[in-house]
């Protein structure tokens, strides 16, 4: 391969590859135990509920053990000991970039967020390690009661709407990284659309770990009220470090009655990050919500989007991209609980593995006894590039009773010597090929993402294959 | 000299040795057609000019324009000006055909330029009615579910697009029906005249009734045995491959 | 065939008071696996390999030894193994002792096949024990009860097919259980070597429909290069028994394995069949067929390891459940590095007849080679309605009706093995499954 698209190669790749000095007002320091909960409640001035609540998560946290009976090793490696988890510079959110330390503001710059909101969005928020550092939302979409903003700002000022829904989609011991986050959140977004408002543009979190040794813990939580809309989007990077990195979220969704929630994430993390993230929603009669998911970063993912069908005809589907290459292991799926009669889910699932990449695919799909007319579709698709990638399939599916189907199909499949040959005989480089299959194969998915981010998922994609071949 | 011209060309698959010493050259603006009962090594010929990792070329050389191909990449080749019409052609899922040439065009720009989409598509919607194919073949992918004739038709199309120097057209009347052959061979045809060299490799004579070459030659066991005007093909396809090699026992070359 | 030898040996077998548990071995030389019995703690649910399953239903404590067959017992069942109408052996054994061998094919032994039961096979051939004798562990998580087996086993067949040999007819072998909390431990051994062809079908059944019992058994399968084996299981332990089922089938270069295991019988029956494919261009073919009503389990849990270039494996398991039945299909395939040009296939399909019906599925890849075909697929669905009433409207009843259309369904596996004659008996015991439901 010429050695000037290497080098282009090497600059985008590591767009997110940057840092700034840290100065950090407050830091609860390295290690985890109830001191560090009581300095992160005092911090934010919390309520005694929540302290309460967090002193609780924590003792559920160090009560289970860790997930590899089933899960990667690879989680042995997580010093819980060794991680910072809260660091912010004090400041509250500004609704202006140019209120925005200048570090900061220079950070999310570079990663193009002002620009796309100028362009494209309704909202943004934008957070620097523990605290978001930028919150805005426009004008016209705050005037219709949609209310954005940080989780502490949403349980301190929004109790009533807070509290009703909190914990209650993911409770704290639904497995042992979503009890630590329960201990040690901080950051991620609120967000309320009230009856039958239609957020036309999306609103977009961006999340940015700076500090090493650092571990992320946003929580999210967004209630879209009957027959309201709403699209939210998250991308997320670090700098690339020596040590691990931890980043555990905890996003809950809740569409009530004929409400419609979509959310997308285009997790880039750098190859140190442990990206350990529960995402669940519960959907109500009518309601529909769409998880589209793209992993292209981080060095071990476990994330397993699910909807609880709670309502009559509500439907639910994950829409899900992984691509794993060297040293990275995308262990992503679905899980759809039908809970309601003539519900239907959806899970498309493809994954691409290069170089000595993992990719896991795990789904769940549980329809109960007496439900009558639910329906689910599976598909996962598994590309394999190289001999040395791997790739696993574990799907789980129990249905009872005779109103309802189910339907799950995998395969896996290569790019062939003979397919590359061909391409290369038209005279597209080996790279351009490979990028062409790969872009091929992920198409009718990517198309379901918003404009913007498609592009950008596609220039991501054929970043990670050019340096691939081979 | 614009030319394609192989000489003593020796090629390996694995330990076997499948082309043995072939010479051979195709001048710009000709049609030559290479006949030869199955396993003569016919589609290996048209492999390894195209610089296939399976073929190993252990002596000779391949010249295109006088400039050696050999130490080259299969799609440094290609922008060189080789065209291979495969007898298998590819099925590439999920990339349309309209994404794929237009690749392949814009791997043909210099650095940075890419062609104007308006005029890509005029110039493809041109070339595709000559050949009869439906504007709905754009958004589909690459052969996929193609049926044989619209393989071929396709392999043609690119063709046209791509405008090669030298066309190599690997058994292209194989799995075609009478109008489907007419209909690939008008295009062949179409493209003929001096900028342009081509190799028909075929095992049946009727490709040539449509395609009509300059010069036949006869491949038998990796060799050129036989080379002589259009009349040799009718000539073989009457007293078969077996009077050719009665006849040799050196192999002749042009 | 004498049986003198098995009768000496018959008097071993503890008396019928004693309970399993407490046994020890069944002769000195298996203790060792005793000792790995009693050490493997009990499968929980939390175990991945025991998810879905009720593992409260596995409690070995209420069973016995194999019990003494009396004589008029002896033939009662003798008369009531009725096997194929050719065949080219059989062996009949209840609750571990063998009642017969039929030689019913004079050239079986001139050609130099061993068949042998598993006892006389130690003392003539212990070579060949030593060689293939569960030398394959099983890996699925029923450890504990291959290592149960190895304690207990007694009896069972071995047929030894030497290079080149094509046996046409299937040989059989009969396994009855007898007697309320009795158990036995069915065990099949099947060595084909180079070339060599046969088909092999063993019967599972209980002298009393409804009577409590265990069965604990192992069949292993083992194919020379270019060897062709089916081998056909037909369970119709009691409604009321406990059953395991152990299963390794090791394929070598360019032989070809078929298997069916036909579920119709126990209350829980646990099934586990693995394949390697383990010689370049080897082929395994694996097939169940389960009808399942009242409040049976099935849990088959089925591994295709492919471990050598350009293998195939192509799995189909049907699963008809009515009632409140369960069923569980827990598949993996695995590529292992290097085994490039493998193709592999995995479907179940779950069909659902009854509201209190649940099909678990839960059908696994894990992929370390890139030049490979895999698919895998499961679906769960009821009959369609205008099927039904398509049949019904010419005339067929709802029932009748539900039957054919399961019968068709369970079909496309059964004619998978290409064996019209045990495929129609087999689609015999289904009818006769349906006509003494309810």
């Amino acid at each position: 391969m010429p050695t000037e698209e290497l080098n282009d190669l090497d600059i985008d790749r590591t767009r997110g590859d940057f840092r700034y000095d840290e100065k950090h007002k407050f830091d609860a320091g390295t290690g985890l135990s109830h001191d560090t909960i009581d300095y992160i409640v005092n911090v934010k001035n919390e309520p005694d509920w929540i302290r309460e609540w967090r002193h609780k998560a924590l003792d559920v946290f160090l009560s289970k053990p860790m997930p590899t009976h089933w899960a990667s090793k690879d989680l042995e490696n997580i010093i819980f000991g060794d991680i910072r988890y809260y660091l912010s510079g004090g400041q509250k959110p500004s609704r202006s970039w140019d209120d925005v330390p200048e570090d900061m503001k220079r950070t999310f710059e570079r990663l193009g967020i002002p620009e796309q909101e100028r362009k494209f969005l309704a909202g943004v928020e934008a957070q620097f390690d523990s605290e978001a550092v930028y919150s805005n939302i426009k004008a016209a979409v705050g005037e219709q009661g949609v209310i954005f903003c940080g989780s502490t700002e949403g349980l301190i000022k929004h109790p009533e709407i807070f509290r009703k829904w909190f914990g209650k989609v993911i409770p704290t011991g639904d497995n042992k990284f979503s009890a630590l986050n329960s201990a040690v959140f901080s950051g991620g977004s609120f967000i309320y659309v009230p009856p039958g408002v239609k957020v036309k543009h999306p609103l977009q979190a961006y999340f940015r770990i700076n500090a090493e040794n650092f571990g992320q813990f946003e929580r999210t939580l967004i209630i879209a009220d009957e027959g309201s809309e709403v699209m939210y989007m998250e991308g997320c990077t670090a700098p690339k470090f020596e040590t691990a990195t931890l980043h555990s979220a905890v996003v809950e969704l809740v569409a009530l009655k004929g409400a419609k929630i979509q959310y997308v994430t285009v997790q880039n993390w750098s190859a140190n990050v442990f990206n350990l993230v529960t995402k669940r929603a519960i959907a109500h009669e009518e309601a529909e919500v769409k998880w589209i998911d793209c992993n292209i970063g981080s060095r071990l993912t476990m994330k397993y989007p699910g909807v609880v069908l709670k309502g009559r005809k509500a439907r639910g589907e994950v829409i899900s991209i992984a691509l794993a290459n060297d040293g990275q292991h995308q262990d992503t799926g679905a899980k759809m609980i039908h809970a309601a009669d003539e519900t239907t889910s959806n899970i498309v699932s493809k994954s691409i593995s290069i170089g000595k990449g993992r990719s896991t695919y795990r789904g769940l799909v549980h329809v109960p006894k007496h439900l009558k007319g639910c329906k689910n579709n599976t598909e996962c698709d598994a590309l394999l590039i190289n001999s040395t990638a791997r790739t696993d399939t574990y799907p789980a599916i129990t249905v009872r009773g005779t109103g309802n189907s189910c339907q799950h199909e995998a395969s896996v499949s290569q790019i062939s010597a003979e397919q590359i040959f061909y391409m290369q005989q038209r005279g597209l480089t080996e790279a351009q090929a490979m990028s062409l299959s790969v872009n091929g194969f992920v198409n009718d998915l990517v198309r379901q993402f918003p404009m913007e981010y498609s592009v950008e998922l596609k220039r991501l994609i054929d970043l990670e294959m050019e340096g691939s071949v081979g | 000299m614009s030319s394609l011209k192989i000489q003593d060309l020796h090629v390996r698959i694995g330990e076997k040795e499948i082309i043995r010493g072939l010479t051979l050259e195709i001048p710009k603006g000709e049609v030559h057609a290479i006949m030869g009962p199955n396993g003569s090594g016919k589609s290996t010929l048209s492999k390894a000019i195209g610089g296939h990792p399976d073929y190993t070329i252990t002596s000779g050389d391949v010249l295109l324009d006088g400039e050696s191909i050999l130490g080259l990449e299969p799609d440094e080749r290609a922008r060189k000006g080789l065209f291979l019409a495969f007898q298998y052609p590819m099925e590439i899922p999920g990339v349309s055909n309209a994404n794929f040439l237009r690749a392949a065009l814009n791997a043909r720009q210099p650095e940075g330029e890419e062609i104007e989409a308006v005029d890509f598509y005029e110039h493809l919607y041109e070339e595709m009615d000559k050949l009869e194919m439906r504007r709905e073949f754009t958004a589909r992918a690459v052969n996929e579910g193609f049926s044989g004739g619209e393989k071929k038709r396709n392999e043609i199309l690119q063709m046209a697009i791509l405008k090669p120097k030298y066309a190599i057209l690997d058994e292209t009347d194989s799995g075609l029906d009478i109008d489907a052959l007419k209909i690939v061979s008008a295009g062949v045809n179409a493209q003929r005249g001096p900028s342009m060299g081509a190799l028909v490799i075929t095992h049946y004579q009727r490709l040539l009734d449509y395609i009509v070459p300059d010069v036949v030659h006869v491949m038998v066991e990796g060799r050129i045995v036989h080379t002589g005007p259009k009349e040799l093909a009718l000539e073989l396809e009457a007293k078969g491959y077996d009077f050719i090699k009665d006849t040799l026992t050196e192999p002749v070359s042009v | 065939m004498s049986t003198a030898l098995l009768e000496e040996e018959m008097t071993d077998t503890p008396a019928a008071s004693a309970r399993l548990l407490s046994a020890g071995p069944a002769a000195p030389g298996q203790e060792a696996a005793w000792e790995q019995f009693t050490k493997i703690p009990m499968p929980t649910r939390t175990d991945e390999r025991w998810r879905f399953a009720n593992v409260k239903d596995l409690d070995l404590s209420p069973y016995t030894p194999p019990q003494v067959i009396d004589e008029a017992t002896r033939e009662d069942l003798l008369a009531r193994s009725r096997g194929l109408a050719s065949a080219a052996g059989r062996m009949v054994f209840a609750n571990d002792q063998l009642l017969s061998r039929e030689v019913l094919s004079e050239s079986l032994s001139q050609l130099g096949v061993i068949w042998l039961p598993l006892e006389q096979a130690l003392v003539e051939h212990p070579d060949l024990l030593q060689q293939y004798f569960m030398r394959e562990e099983a890996i699925l998580g029923g450890q504990k009860f291959a290592a149960l087996h190895a304690s207990q086993v007694r009896t069972g067949m071995l047929l030894f097919v030497p290079r080149g040999i094509e046996i046409d007819l299937p040989v059989e072998a009969f396994h009855w259980l007898h007697g309320a909390n009795s158990s036995c431990f069915p065990h099949t051994l099947i060595i084909a070597e180079e070339r060599a062809k046969v088909t092999v079908v063993d019967y599972y059944e209980s002298a009393d429909a409804n009577a409590p019992g265990l069965a604990c058994a192992v069949n292993d399968l083992w194919l020379g290069a270019g060897a062709q084996v089916t081998y056909v299981c037909a369970q119709n332990w009691s409604s009321q028994a406990l059953a395991f089922q152990i299963n390794a089938t090791v394929v070598g270069r360019d032989a070809h394995a078929r298997s069916l295991f036909a579920q119709l019988g126990a209350r829980h029956v646990r099934s586990e069949s693995v394949s390697h494919l383990r010689g370049a261009g080897g082929r395994s073919d694996m097939l169940a067929v389960t009808v399942a009503d009242n409040a049976q389990e099935v849990d088959a849990r089925t591994f295709q390891i492919h471990e050598a270039p350009n293998t195939s494996s192509d799995l189909l398991y049907k699963n008809s459940l009515d009632d409140a039945a369960r069923t569980i299909f827990s598949g993996l395939i695995r590529v292992d590095p290097g085994a490039q040009m493998t193709d592999a296939y995995q479907k179940v399909r779950n069909l659902l007849l009854s509201d209190d019906a649940e099909a678990n599925s839960a059908p696994g890849l894990e992929i370390e080679a890139d030049n490979v075909r895999c698919t895998h697929g499961a679906t769960s669905g009821q009959i369609e309605q205008e099927e039904l009433f398509y049949l019904m409207s010419r005339g067929i009843s709802k029932r009748a009706a539900q039957r054919l259309i399961v019968k068709g369904f369970l079909q496309e596996a059964i004619d998978r093995l290409d064996q019209p004659v045990i495929g129609a008996r087999l689609a015999e015991m289904v009818q006769a499954k349906f006509a003494t439901h309810r």
